[in-house]
């Protein structure tokens, strides 16, 4: 065990953070933060990824002749400090990098590699996933929109929903039903599928935020080229559970933590500037016991990522670890937000844009939003059946 | 970078928790059978004693990283508290001891021949050692120390007073006149706990460990103590996991094993999920202490205060899931329990911890990151 750094490591970070201090807008995080309207919102963090690319930030840990950079999971990590040290905006093709990369690279062919992964890398192709579907949450096996084959081409029917980033994808990765008398996992194939095509309509869907990130995707005779298949026909499942892997995994969880990190240290100084009473928040010593729990928990979430970091490269395989980690940052991170309006007190229902609202009301967005992470990705229901039957052998 | 422990670390962690399990009294319904005096001397012939003593010193000059699993170990065993606080106190006596002191006691430590309690609490105070009211004056000590564990088998005592007005630490023989004992009521009667009566006893000018920055002596101490803590306080979770996970397996209502049922199986992975989080916390404490990282009170804290918390969640739900058997004499698993219940107020419960985490944090513009001056080739 050793947390010190080695000397290109080291060097990987200054590197970064010398590309950093030019990379980012003057004020950054201080005075100029990201636009609030959405689509704007979305437009400016595909134009930080892009940049991220043209400055040879993107794809860290992916081999170079994909368009990557070639580095460690380690430096994968310092990618994730550093970020999260200088206040970076998001990215708008999590899912690409996230998803439908790793999943690629692990099962794609050669040509599939060569075709998509450049293009995810530079994030010029931006991807939605199409995994639930209004009968198919955490019953996922059970989805029913059909791909059926004609000649070299699929015809995919069907409706997929809380497909986030739909509007702004140009690709999807879908599970689709290749064989509907095959037992329900056996009858699934993975389909990589161009948003351009004809017969593929979204809708957009509110949540409890007011924004609009998911939407109900819909399929009507859409033709997919037959090699656009990952795997082979109607061994889906197992594609989509290396999906899921990452989904769930360190690398997703060291980048939620980048913001975790960011709206924690937000609301220490919040607290450290807000006076009630006559005295200040943050010598308050409930405030401070409440503060100091997440502290502690949004750190566990960067040590539990990085302690799974090193077992992939010790050789371990992926496994049901990332529930574990996906169960803890989602709780760890709902407890944080509810605990922000807790300890703002009477201001707490105050948002964006109230000029009393405590700085400048971002917690309360933040609040509604923390009420997704222990639904998507996998609810906390299913990841406690994963735990508890894969790891501890309890039977199903 | 690397978290992970290498084979020599897992290998000491698995012969540590074998050697204990040959002492089956150690885990048994009454907990006053658990004060195994034998023990001392099969972990003394492994060698356990003379790992964190310097080479120089006649040890092994092993870190506190290499012994983590072996203190988890520690933990799930149920193994004395003498052993422990021998191990703490090698540390600070390793780290901040004169020559002198060093080769008084480490090469007697490294050998199984030395045992050190520790005794820091008072009744009356909390856990903040500036509140400490033993005083030293005129080569002798005076006051009460509370909750010392495994006092009478103690041969020295690491003795937490005020000298010149401010908190130091001091080590006082077992057998100085003017040292008594009085065993405690408590809710471990395995932890042999005692208050240390100190009326006037003699201490010489050199058993005061770093008079020079005393205040540093005691950082450290809280620092390894809390690490240690945590580290058994994830032994004994993850123990009582496993016991949980074997029972609902086997114990049949409603024709199937309980453990088929979602109510069940929630809570195990609540446990695993606890456990695994701990063990992060506690596991990067044990870097930090290790290697004096910048961030090693803050590191200390944070595992003490998430491990304590969650060994006790832990132990909770072991009982609730195995029902009426759960809270039985017999099953043990109160044993557990009740070490886990007074190791979460050893050194600073988590709320005194999550105290220390604020101000910490406050006082320093954490970097999210070691420093660049931590290179290595």
């Amino acid at each position: 065990m050793d947390f010190n750094y080695t000397i290109e490591e080291v060097q990987f970070r200054q590197d970064l953070r010398d590309w950093l201090v030019d990379a980012l807008p003057q004020g950054w995080g201080d005075t100029v933060f990201e636009p609030e309207d959405e689509d704007e919102r979305a437009m400016f963090r595909l134009a930080w990824e892009q940049k991220l690319h043209a400055g040879g930030w993107a794809g860290i840990n992916w081999p170079i002749e994909y368009g990557g950079r070639g580095a460690t999971l380690i430096e994968r990590a310092i990618f994730a400090e550093e970020m999260a040290r200088a206040k970076a905006p998001e990215g708008l093709n999590i899912i690409g990098h996230n998803l439908a990369g790793t999943t690629i690279l692990r099962h794609g062919t050669e040509e599939q590699k060569k075709r998509f992964l450049p293009k995810i890398i530079s994030s010029d192709e931006v991807w939605c996933q199409g995994f639930s579907e209004p009968n198919a949450g955490s019953d996922l096996a059970s989805v029913r929109t059909r791909a059926v084959r004609q000649g070299d081409k699929f015809i995919v029917n069907g409706q997929k929903i809380w497909t986030s980033y739909a509007q702004y994808s140009q690709w999807c990765f879908a599970l689709v039903r290749t064989d509907p008398d095959a037992p329900k996992h056996k009858g699934l194939s993975f389909l990589l599928i161009d948003m351009a095509s004809p017969g593929i309509s979204i809708r957009p869907l509110r949540q409890i935020s007011g924004e609009s990130e998911f939407n109900e995707t819909f399929f009507d005779d859409v033709e997919v080229p037959v090699e656009n298949i990952v795997g082979d026909i109607n061994d889906g499942w197992r594609i989509a559970m290396t999906t899921l892997a990452y989904e769930r995994g360190p690398e997703d969880a060291l980048g939620r933590q980048i913001r975790f990190k960011q709206e924690l240290d937000m609301l220490i100084a919040t607290a450290a500037a807000t006076t009630q009473g006559g005295g200040k928040l943050i010598d308050d010593p409930v405030v401070r016991q409440k503060l100091a729990r997440s502290i502690a928990q949004v750190e566990i979430m960067r040590l539990n990522a990085v302690r799974t970091f090193s077992k992939y490269l010790n050789g371990e395989d992926r496994g049901p670890d990332a529930s574990i980690i996906k169960l803890y940052w989602s709780h760890a991170a709902q407890d944080m937000y509810e605990m922000a309006l807790d300890i703002l007190g009477p201001i707490a229902p105050l948002a964006a844009p109230d000029p009393a609202s405590a700085s400048g009301g971002r917690f309360q967005l933040s609040y509604l939003q923390s009420k997704a992470f222990t639904i998507y990705s996998g609810s906390s229901e299913i990841q406690r059946n994963i735990i508890a039957e894969r790891m501890l052998g309890l039977p199903r | 970078m690397n978290f992970a422990f290498n084979e020599e670390q897992k290998s000491l962690g698995e012969t540590l928790g074998q050697a204990l399990g040959d002492f089956p009294e150690l885990t048994s319904p009454d907990p006053a059978d658990g004060r195994s005096r034998e023990v001392w001397g099969a972990l003394s012939e492994l060698g356990l004693f003379s790992l964190l003593v310097p080479e120089l010193d006649g040890g092994v000059g092993l870190s506190l990283v290499d012994v983590a699993l072996a203190i988890e170990a520690l933990g799930s065993g149920l193994a004395p508290p003498i052993v422990a606080s021998t191990l703490i106190a090698t540390d600070i006596l390793a780290v901040y001891g004169t020559e002198e002191q060093r080769t008084r006691w480490l090469p007697a430590i490294a050998e199984g021949e030395m045992k050190f309690a520790i005794a820091v609490l008072e009744a009356g105070q909390g856990y903040d050692p500036d509140e400490v009211q033993t005083a030293i004056a005129g080569g002798a000590v005076t006051g009460s120390k509370i909750l010392v564990g495994d006092a009478d088998q103690a041969d020295a005592f690491l003795v937490l007073a005020r000298g010149d007005g401010r908190p130091c630490l001091v080590v006082v023989a077992h057998d100085a006149p003017g040292v008594a004992l009085r065993p405690h009521a408590d809710l471990d009667p395995s932890s042999g706990f005692f208050e240390l009566v100190l009326d006037g006893a003699a201490v010489t000018g050199d058993a005061l460990i770093a008079p020079g920055a005393p205040a540093a002596a005691i950082e450290r101490l809280i620092d390894v103590a809390a690490t240690v803590y945590a580290g058994m306080q994830i032994g004994i979770a993850a123990r009582m996991l496993d016991t949980t996970v074997e029972y609902v397996k086997t114990r049949v209502q409603f024709g199937q094993p309980i453990g088929a049922f979602q109510a069940i199986k929630h809570r195990c992975a609540d446990m695993a999920v606890a456990i695994e989080a701990g063990r992060s916390a506690a596991y990067y404490a044990f870097w930090a202490v290790a290697e004096d990282a910048f961030d090693r009170s803050r590191a200390a804290s944070m595992a003490k205060a998430y491990c304590g918390e969650s060994a006790r969640d832990v132990c909770n739900q072991a009982i609730q899931l195995h029902g009426g058997m759960g809270f039985t004499w017999e099953l043990t698993l109160h044993r557990f329990l009740r070490r886990a219940k007074v190791l979460e107020h050893g050194f600073g419960n988590h709320v005194w911890h999550y105290e220390r985490v604020m101000a910490t944090s406050l006082a320093t513009q954490m970097p999210s990151i070691a420093p660049q001056a931590a290179l290595v080739d």
